[in-house]
């Protein structure tokens, strides 16, 4: 099943007749477990809204969206066919803006809003939000706060909490590293990564940091004006495709590489694809 | 001269806890100052006093050589601009046009220069295609480029970026920083608020924020090189000096490696 795009054109409306059109031709299929991708691209290029599709806050101009079996298009979505609160239980999307997505009084009412809306008890849902406000690298004195009166990136911690305590099936986050300090970064990928690897699940992750991509995904989305341009592996995007036409830019590990082997004017025999793995490359070198 | 002199400055939101404490800081004319620091650690807070938004509880704030108080602090305003963490604190107008154009009617600038500018810094950031776009329905990237391009435009002796590229594509951030050294050659004063190290090695000073104190200022290079100093406040170091460090934990040898990865790790 999993979520399934058939030629899915998006126009936003605007204040003129044309419109806006931000997604163009999409054909795209997603399985419902076991999947890290990142979903990368130029400024502009139509990543928001693509996901926006993926829980049905946004319906297609044309073609259509399968999302875990329900098919999401203009007829079935204006004769109210759908129930749309089960897909977006089951499809958890954190916003670019975590503005968007905070409204309550306290840190604590925002977190179990969607547990509580989705029938975890009041207790559970409190019990869940102390656990997950550590996991988000806050600690329970932020509970009681207001989410308006946080820095940027405790806001951005705060909005990751709300849809993680949720618990969906697929996970989607639009940018939750930017804002982040270094260590909370590198903190919350883990937090994302062990959710796919440990419990099997679906995540995607929009990012423009091409170290993130490099470093986690197994599945590589690339848009460029609307239109989806690759979908493949992380490596061979790097190092087979031509990224800054797409405006995108060479990760440090591998620029480094290349630095190294420029120097060495020797090339390596394998990509390495972490941090470890060029030092181990490295310990081979001979002086 | 001095840009900016902060003189004992402490800050407390509402709530009884301190914000920032105990801070002075001197920022000359034509300085370039970059402010890292954890999540919360008070880079935001500490912006929005020099410019005047929130007022100190204690210590002195003075900008080109005047005190910040109620009664300076409009024509202070005319000679710093904040491009604020989140665009949307940015915008007031209808379209992007009237967004660039607003700084600049604060300024009073003539009518034919005001849409001179609005087009030259609009193309600066390729946004000249959205110029009758409303600035809410643009891509969170669209909004950051368009708040960069407002405050542009006011042609400010000193600017702040707070975290201005968070969300640029990686060509779009490297437009925005080579805007930041043009600007610097200019001899405008520059203080930029950002997560990523390698922004910050452009910059001729580093301050290092923790629990809103000042924890470490000194030349990029070297604060960039304090293993220690960016661990307390949640940094890291750049890549080949994560390796190079790492290398040496295993007794390695090769020496021309580890002169290779000293000497890339700290250029620019
Ligand atoms: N509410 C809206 N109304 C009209 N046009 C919109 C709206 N939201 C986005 N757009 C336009 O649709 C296009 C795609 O926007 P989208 O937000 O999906 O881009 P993105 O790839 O997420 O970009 P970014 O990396 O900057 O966040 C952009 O050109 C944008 O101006
Ligand atoms: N309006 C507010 N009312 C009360 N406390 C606030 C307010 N804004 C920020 N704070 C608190 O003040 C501290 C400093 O916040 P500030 O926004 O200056 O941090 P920052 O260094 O910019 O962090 P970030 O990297 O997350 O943007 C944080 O602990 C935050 O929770
Ligand atoms: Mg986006
Ligand atoms: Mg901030």
């Amino acid at each position: 099943m999993g979520i399934k795009f058939k030629r899915v054109d998006f126009k936003y409306q605007g204040f003129d007749e044309k419109g806006y059109l931000a997604l163009s031709n999409i054909n795209l299929s997603i399985k419902p477990t076991g999947e890290f991708i990142t979903l990368i691209g130029e400024t502009g290029s139509g990543k928001s809204t693509l996901v926006q599709h993926m829980n049905a806050l946004l319906t297609p101009s044309s073609g259509e969206v399968d999302i875990l079996g329900a098919i999401i298009n203009q007829e079935s979505i204006k004769k109210k066919k759908i129930r749309l609160n089960p897909i977006r239980q089951k499809v958890g999307l954190v916003f670019q803006f975590p503005e968007y997505q905070l409204f309550e009084e306290t840190v604590l009412k925002d977190i179990i809003f969607g547990p509580k809306n989705y029938g975890v008890s009041e207790q559970e849902a409190t019990k869940r939000a102390k656990e997950i406000i550590n996991i988000v690298g806050l600690n329970e004195s932020y509970l009681s706060r207001s989410p308006f009166n946080l820095s940027g990136g405790e806001k951005k911690r705060v909005s990751i909490a709300g849809i993680l305590a949720m618990d969906p099936d697929i996970l989607i986050l639009d940018e939750p590293t930017s804002g982040l300090d270094p260590v909370g970064r590198d903190e919350l990928l883990k937090v994302f990564f062990d959710i796919h690897e440990k419990l099997n699940k679906t995540v995607i992750i929009i990012t423009h940091d091409m170290n993130t991509v490099y470093h986690y995904a197994k599945r590589v989305l690339v848009m460029r004006d609307s239109y989806l341009v690759y979908d493949g592996d992380p490596v061979d995007l790097f190092t087979k495709k031509n990224i800054e036409h797409w405006n995108l830019d060479t990760p440090d590990l591998l620029k480094l590489t290349y630095e190294i082997e420029d120097h060495l004017k020797k090339p390596f025999k394998i990509r390495p694809r972490t941090q470890a793995q060029l030092l181990e490359m490295l310990k081979e070198v001979e002086a | 001269m001095n840009s900016i002199e902060i003189k004992d400055v402490s800050f407390q939101y509402q709530s009884n806890t301190p914000v920032l404490q105990d801070i002075n800081l001197t920022i000359k004319k034509g300085e370039w100052v970059t402010i890292l620091g954890h999540n919360g650690s008070g880079k935001s807070t500490l912006s929005k006093l020099i410019i005047g938004l929130l007022k100190a509880k204690t210590g002195q704030i003075l900008v080109n050589g005047i005190e910040l108080n109620p009664e300076t602090v409009q024509d202070i305003r005319q000679k710093v601009g904040i491009v604020f963490q989140n665009p949307d604190n940015q915008f007031v107008g209808v379209t992007v046009r009237d967004d660039i154009a607003f700084g600049l009617e604060n300024l009073q600038v003539p009518r034919e220069d005001m849409v001179e500018r609005i087009e030259k810094y609009a193309k600066k950031v390729n946004m000249s295609d959205f110029l009758n776009k409303e600035p809410h329905a643009l891509s969170g990237g669209q909004k950051q480029r368009v708040a960069i391009a407002g405050i542009l435009a006011m042609n400010t002796d000193i600017i702040i970026f707070d975290e201005a590229t968070s969300m640029l594509d990686p060509k779009g951030r490297n437009m925005v920083l080579d805007t930041m050294k043009q600007l610097r050659s200019e001899g405008k004063t520059i203080i930029t608020i950002t997560h990523t190290m390698k922004e910050a090695l452009l910059s001729d000073r580093i301050v290092v924020l923790k629990q809103g104190r000042i924890l470490k200022v000194g030349n990029s290079k070297d604060i960039l090189k304090d293993k220690e100093t960016l661990e307390k406040s949640n940094l890291e170091m750049l890549l080949p000096l994560r390796i190079l460090y790492d290398l040496e934990q295993t007794n390695y040898s090769n020496e021309r490696i580890k002169n290779l990865l000293w000497e890339l790790s700290l250029s620019v």
